[in-house]
């Protein structure tokens, strides 16, 4: 990760929830476990445009899962967090806790 | 169990004018939590919020790419108006259709370049203005569109081959961004045909008492037709109509 990047707000809720979610961690999942969490409606596609920038830095990976007749015949896409990411989610909570 | 559908035209929306390589998958996402909450208003939401927040998202990947490509097809427009449209006033009229490029008047510039093909259209008032104002229009807008379509989607690669020396380079076609440039493109038009209708309006009403009524319901309703055949021009050459769909619909 470049020198200078903070992680945003939803940054950050998105790593903690690919944390909490494990292997399950794909759109659904993560836009219900957010709403859950924040008690907001989540944009679906909000989360795979910051997921998107997020493996961009290296902090997240992604594979694509099998498809359902739930899902039109289309494609899950499962995220997981980097050990890059978990540094920079320990990153965040230290410079938190101190400020 | 039986899937329960969702609501079909929001689907169809975001299939067309949803951007970027997750599209499928945020089609595939909502289908699947729509089973579980069934809420369509929901569902909309979704849609109505997915496609701006992937089409900022592609632009913003690609900002030179789509200024570029965007920049061409208005070029091309330019292009088409001062070669098809004079030259077919000049050919089977004798008439000037009164294109001028003036930096110095920008709002008239951009009235006497985009709309053209109204002004004459609508003073001719005969079955060849609607040709002239709508079906040509939509035909070279699609044309543009077209172009914007295969200027987004190239770039070019700098390959190494080892047993060489030196590099070359390969075309690569980015289909993922296509669709966003476009869009962008068709966002564009419109919203500059909105913004001069207004300083449009200002400049009628100013000169009110010189315009027959006859002209200006003339002029008004081949202006209405002319914007609309740009845009489904554009949205037609630009491929954003067709269902470029790989998944079985179920």
């Amino acid at each position: 990760m470049r020198k200078g990047e903070y992680l945003g707000n939803f940054d950050l809720m998105l790593l903690l929830a690919l944390m909490r979610l494990g292997d399950d961690a794909y759109g659904v999942t993560i836009a219900q476990e957010l709403e859950e969490q924040t008690g907001r409606e989540v944009v679906v596609a909000s989360v795979y445009a910051t997921l998107d920038r997020l493996q961009e830095r290296g902090l997240v990976a992604s594979s694509l899962g099998d498809s359902t007749p739930e899902r039109g015949g289309r494609a899950k896409r499962y995220f997981r967090i980097t050990g890059a990411g978990l540094r920079e989610v320990r990153d965040a909570r230290k410079s938190l806790m101190n400020l | 169990m039986t899937p329960n559908h969702p609501p079909a035209i929001a689907t169809w929306i975001l299939k067309h004018f949803g951007c970027g390589p997750n599209n499928d998958v945020v089609l595939g996402d909502l289908a699947e939590q729509y089973q579980l909450n069934g809420s369509a208003l929901w569902y909309w939401r979704q849609v109505l919020k997915a496609i701006p927040v992937s089409l900022f998202k592609e632009l913003r990947d690609h900002a030179w790419i789509a200024a570029a490509s965007v920049l061409t097809g208005w070029v091309l427009w330019y292009l088409g108006v001062i070669t098809i449209f004079s030259g077919l006033t000049d050919f089977f009229f004798g008439m000037d259709l009164g294109v001028a490029f003036e930096p110095s008047h920008p709002i008239g510039t951009a009235w006497s370049i985009l709309w053209a093909p109204v002004g004459f259209a609508a003073s001719s008032n005969q079955p060849f203005s609607y040709v002239f104002a709508v079906l040509l229009p939509l035909i070279v807008w699609a044309i543009c569109a077209r172009m914007v379509r295969g200027a987004a989607g190239i770039s070019f690669d700098r390959l190494e081959d080892g047993n060489l020396e030196g590099t070359r380079l390969a075309i690569r076609i980015h289909a993922n961004r296509q669709k966003g440039i476009v869009l962008l493109f068709a966002v564009s038009t419109l919203l500059l045909n909105l913004i001069l209708i207004g300083p449009f309006i200002f400049s009628f009403l100013q000169n009110a008492s010189g315009t027959s009524t006859a002209w200006l319901y003339s002029y008004v309703g081949h202006l209405a037709m002319h914007v609309t055949a740009s845009i489904l021009g554009i949205l037609i050459g630009g491929g954003l109509l067709r269902d470029r769909s790989t998944v079985a619909n179920s």
